[in-house]
């Protein structure tokens, strides 16, 4: 009898503070796709200390890696929808579905924020016997199966940068090197264990500014007021357009069915954060473009993303499994 | 009472294993055996990541490995059957003691209610239990030295290295907020 | 003299001197806690310095770095529980001395060795830092797959008993590496359809639950046994020990500083590759190797501490990292407005001796902090088993799931802790199993980067391994060594030498 009435009490008291309380009334985790050190990791405990003050609360953030990030991401999606559990996470996970590595993708969650995008780059080592894009292509079908290009496992952003050469081109007869990630790929680059990486500009740049690594090409169809001397791949081969602008993005998620305030409060935050003059020149100085975008706009801006890189690696042969299959429809249609 | 005495192979230093290099303890073949059919299982397992599809495919070295614990967990069975049995030791004294089977179902306990109970009451259960169990003093000192123990631990853990454990049914980050939002000198809104 | 100011501003500034004093400090303490580590401290220190400046910022995580990987030996000599992967070789002569009541002499020698080994570390990154990147960098795909196989044969030296056993145990720990999604082709290995086996098994997990949970199993055997006294009278070892050890010392340190400068491995392969150097080298150690050899105590420490101003190396000269702390530590540059790359030694050099600074400092403070308190630290061997054992399984398990917060981890753990109180118990080794889960990735991914490179064509393959020098050699010392642990060396050695032969 006491017991059920303490009982009672307890739940009164419970559902009384959660209605009066106002979110965030305790610490938010945000679960880290990626290892520490890597870009997602800096970007994103770049961030945090900006949207902590706009939100008036503390974000704790956990590393959780593993199956190419798929472990944090279903752990996210499993969490309670109480925007006390947040994922922060990069583009990939819009390829798990085709790429037979889960049953989830950003479809299950809601984005706050999709931060900032990265202009892909093609680079070459210092000692390699060409200086541009139109002297790679030449050296490559002057030397079939021989050069190497570093990759970073199917589904990664050199794989669908090769898949779009692939596509453009037609018979892209290269070896492609498999790495854990763009880093140490572009450690082995400067070492010459690999030939030609496609890699993100922020991560290069600080190579290519030391004169440690050659740039050959930015994928992107206008330069980079980075590196205003790289030419855009557009001038080389203007059929590039069908698949550009395409790059890897880092995002920040709450998964569905979390209640409009809280995603209105934190996306609200998260703007703010983008918006922080620190965090843009320290994005800037590493070559990535500033986004901000929520809403509407940011999952339109992802169902697009999906739909061209699904299709590409799928033309490819890439894929496990086909964009058909998961109701991913082809761009365009 | 007596100390222990360094010499004695017990199998508490690694460096040191501690296995009787030519008699064979209780329950040692059963172990070898069980071993080389995990090895098995483990060969057969990583031909079917890749087969023999090529050099590089992910399945070669996990083959490579697993065949070398095949050939080994074979020739250890083979070499532990060839012994003669340690008479002088028993299963239920020597391997598999009351106190060790206690705290390995203890341990098993604790990861079943980890999750459901939460990391402060599942440890104080567990450590109260164990001390009081091992030490057999009173109850003071146990609580005494468990739950003051477990609260430094969790202090170092949750709050020094925000290393979030499973909250269970205690609502510990509304509790900590409390005393952020007291400490920072503003009331909770 | 520009570059002596910026390596003295540590020293002027008494905030920044104070902010690596204490980092050191909580670094030997978090270093010692097997789970803590100093990865995870560091990337912590990431949010909490964000508002600073990246002076204080760096010096702190400096201090950290450098007590972390000290820290690690403490608890390796007092339970037999490595605080840090790279104090695993520690613990094999560093406990059989605990044992013997000689905790003190242990930490003493190992503290002494340990600063030692960081001023070499430093020394090399001060001066050679340029020259040793660029040697790091040529190491091809092959070149790390032959020095991942030169490291699985340490095997042998891990294993007293059964070379068969250890053998087995180091196959397993490769497997036990190889579980999970294989991030380069993300085929499933080893995860039998569960997902919760697609994230791999932490190495951290499997390390912690075989020395720590089967410890603490295989110690209930001596609840009602006494604990060990600790004479602790003679901490700093004598200059005559010192001296006696120096040669070794110079040497474990050279492999420390390369093995850190790699970009790929630490500290942890470099202290196992220095204690089977350390095994080969040593003709008439004052105690066997495995019950508590001063050897086996330096070359480890050595090694591992001049891996940290080995790691620095890449990472100043390159912006690429030699290991995960040095990882998160270009995060936390680029956080603080500075650009980790080839440049930053040119831009701002001073940044680069500000670190050489703080390198030096915190090494002394290491030896301060190192020297003192034992008392304290010893203290906790000396507890009652019967609160000693239960705290360990605790930490044990808060130290598993803290490391990829990850419930899944802590069963593994239990798990392994059980299994490895069997193998402790049917005298299999342990130490090969953490060696070969260490090496596991290093194995497998460069041998498929490597054959990849050369069209699965083994005969290009070797003709690679041929015709580089590095690669050469790397081969030869493979084989020398190989063939030095099977029966026929032993008999050609004794007809031929008449003594024992070296390599390396």
């Amino acid at each position: 009898m006491t017991r059920a009435f303490l009982g009672a009490l307890g739940a009164l008291a419970l559902t009384a503070t959660a209605a009066m309380a106002e979110y965030p009334d305790k610490e938010i985790q945000g679960i880290i796709q990626w290892g520490a050190g890597g870009s997602t990791d800096t970007v994103m405990r770049a961030i945090t200390p900006h949207v902590e003050e706009v939100l008036g609360g503390t974000i704790v953030l956990q590393n959780m890696t593993g199956a190419v990030g798929a472990i944090a991401l279903n752990h996210v999606a499993g969490a309670e929808a109480d925007g006390y559990t947040l994922l922060m996470g990069a583009e990939n996970p819009m390829l798990y579905k085709i790429m037979g590595l889960g049953d989830k993708d950003y479809g299950e969650f809601i984005p706050l924020s999709i931060l900032a995008r990265g202009t892909p780059i093609l680079v070459a080592g210092p000692d390699a016997p060409f200086d541009d894009y139109a002297g790679m292509m030449e050296h490559i079908r002057a030397n079939p199966g021989e050069v190497r290009f570093g990759s970073t496992g199917p589904g990664g952003l050199p794989s669908v940068v090769t898949a779009m050469i692939d596509a453009v081109e037609g018979g892209l007869d290269v070896i492609a090197v498999p790495y854990d990630g763009d880093g140490p790929a572009l450690t082995a680059l400067q070492g010459g264990a690999v030939d030609v990486m496609p890699a993100v500009l922020g991560v290069a740049i600080e190579g290519i500014r030391a004169g440690k690594i050659k740039p050959l090409a930015i994928f992107d169809v206008a330069g980079h007021d980075k590196l205003p001397d790289t030419p855009h791949i557009t001038e080389f081969n203007a059929a590039y357009e069908t698949y550009l602008p395409w790059g890897p993005f880092f995002g920040v998620f709450a998964p569905n069915g979390t209640p409009d305030d809280v995603v209105a409060k934190l996306s609200e935050a998260f703007a703010a954060g983008v918006q922080n003059a620190d965090f843009g020149k320290l994005m800037e100085d590493r070559g990535f473009t500033l986004m901000g975008i929520s809403g509407d706009e940011a999952r339109a801006f992802l169902t697009k993303w999906q739909q061209g890189t699904a299709w590409l690696l799928q033309d490819a042969g890439h894929t496990k499994a086909s964009p058909e299959e998961f109701g991913i429809a082809r761009p365009g249609e | 009472m007596q100390p222990i005495d360094p010499e004695h192979h017990d199998g508490t230093s690694d460096a040191t294993p501690g296995g009787a290099p030519d008699r064979r303890r209780p329950g040692e073949l059963a172990f070898a055996g069980a071993l080389l059919a995990a090895s098995l299982g483990l060969l057969y397992s990583a031909y079917g990541i890749s087969g023999f599809e090529a050099l590089s495919a992910p399945g070669s070295v996990p083959m490579a490995t697993t065949l070398v614990m095949v050939v080994t967990a074979a020739l250890v069975l083979l070499r532990t059957a060839r012994l003669p049995l340690d008479r002088a030791e028993t299963l239920a004294k020597d391997i598999l003691p009351l106190t060790v089977v206690l705290f390995a179902v203890a341990l098993v306990l604790y990861g079943v209610l980890l999750r459901p109970l939460g990391f402060l009451p599942t440890s104080a259960l567990f450590l109260v239990g164990a001390v009081k169990y091992l030490s057999r003093r009173g109850w003071a000192w146990t609580l005494a030295v468990s739950l003051g123990s477990l609260i430094v631990i969790w202090l170092i853990f949750r709050i020094v290295f925000s290393v979030l454990m499973p909250a269970g049914i205690l609502p510990e980050a509304e509790v900590i907020q409390l005393f952020r939002d007291l400490l920072q000198g503003d009331a909770p809104q | 003299m520009s570059v002596l100011a910026d390596v003295l501003t540590v020293v002027t500034q008494p905030q920044l001197l104070l902010l690596v004093g204490l980092g050191t400090f909580a670094g030997v303490y978090v270093g010692a806690i097997p789970g803590l580590s100093v990865t995870m401290a560091v990337s912590i220190l990431i949010s909490f310095t964000f508002s600073w400046d990246v002076y204080p910022a760096i010096s702190l995580m400096i201090g950290i770095y450098m007590g972390g990987v000290y820290g690690g030996s403490r608890t390796a000599i007092l339970l037999n529980i490595p605080g840090a992967p790279s104090a695993i070789a520690t613990a094999l002569d560093g406990y059989p001395m605990a044992l013997r009541g000689e905790a003190g002499t242990a930490i003493g020698v190992t503290t002494v060795m340990s600063f030692i080994g960081g001023f070499i570390g430093i020394g090399v990154l001060a001066l050679a830092a340029p020259l040793v990147s660029d040697f790091a960098l040529r190491f091809q795909p092959r070149d790390y797959m032959l020095l991942a196989v030169l490291g699985i044969l340490l095997v042998g030296s891990l294993s007293q008993g059964s070379l068969l056993k250890g053998i087995f145990a180091g196959a397993l720990g490769i497997a036990i590496g190889a579980v999970g999604r294989d991030p380069l082709t993300f085929a499933e290995r080893f995860t039998f359809d569960f997902q919760i086996l697609e994230g791999g098994i932490s190495f951290i997990a499997v390390m912690i639950g075989m020395f720590g949970v089967s410890e603490a199993l295989g110690q209930l055997h001596h609840v009602d046994k006494d604990a060990v006294r600790q004479k602790i009278s003679r901490i700093v070892p004598s200059l005559s020990t010192v001296r006696k050890h120096l040669p070794l010392s110079l040497q474990t340190s050279s492999i420390g500083v390369v093995i850190g400068a790699l970009p790929g491995t630490g500290g942890d392969i470099a202290a196992l590759m220095a204690y089977d150097h350390a095994k080969r080298v040593t003709k008439n150690p004052e105690r066997p190797f495995g019950e508590g050899a001063m050897e086996g105590l330096v070359a480890p420490e050595t090694a591992n501490n001049a891996a940290v101003g080995g790691a620095f190396i890449p990472m100043m000269t390159l912006g690429i990292p030699g290991d995960a702390v040095t990882a998160i530590m270009i995060g936390a540059l680029f956080i603080h407005g500075l650009n980790p790359g080839p440049m930053l030694m040119i831009d701002q050099p001073d940044m680069f001796w500000f670190i050489v600074g703080a390198l030096v400092m915190a090494n002394c403070f290491m030896l301060l902090f190192g020297l003192t308190g034992i008392r304290l630290f010893t203290r906790i061997v000396e507890m009652p088993r019967s609160v000693l054992i239960p705290m360990i399984m605790l930490l044990s398990i808060v130290g598993a799931y803290a490391v990829n917060n990850s419930v899944t981890d802590v069963y593994w753990m239990l798990g392994f802790g059980v299994f490895g109180y069997f193998m402790r118990h049917y005298g299999y080794p342990l130490g090969p199993v953490i060696l070969g889960v260490i090496l596991s990735r290093l194995l497998d991914d460069n041998w498929r980067r490597a054959i990849i490179s050369e069209r699965e064509d083994l005969g290009r393959f070797f003709e690679g391994i041929v015709t580089s020098p590095l690669s050469l050699v790397l081969f030869v010392s493979v084989i020398l060594i190989f063939v030095s642990q099977t029966p026929v060396w032993a008999k050609a050695k004794a007809r031929v030498f008449g003594r024992k032969g070296e390599q390396q």
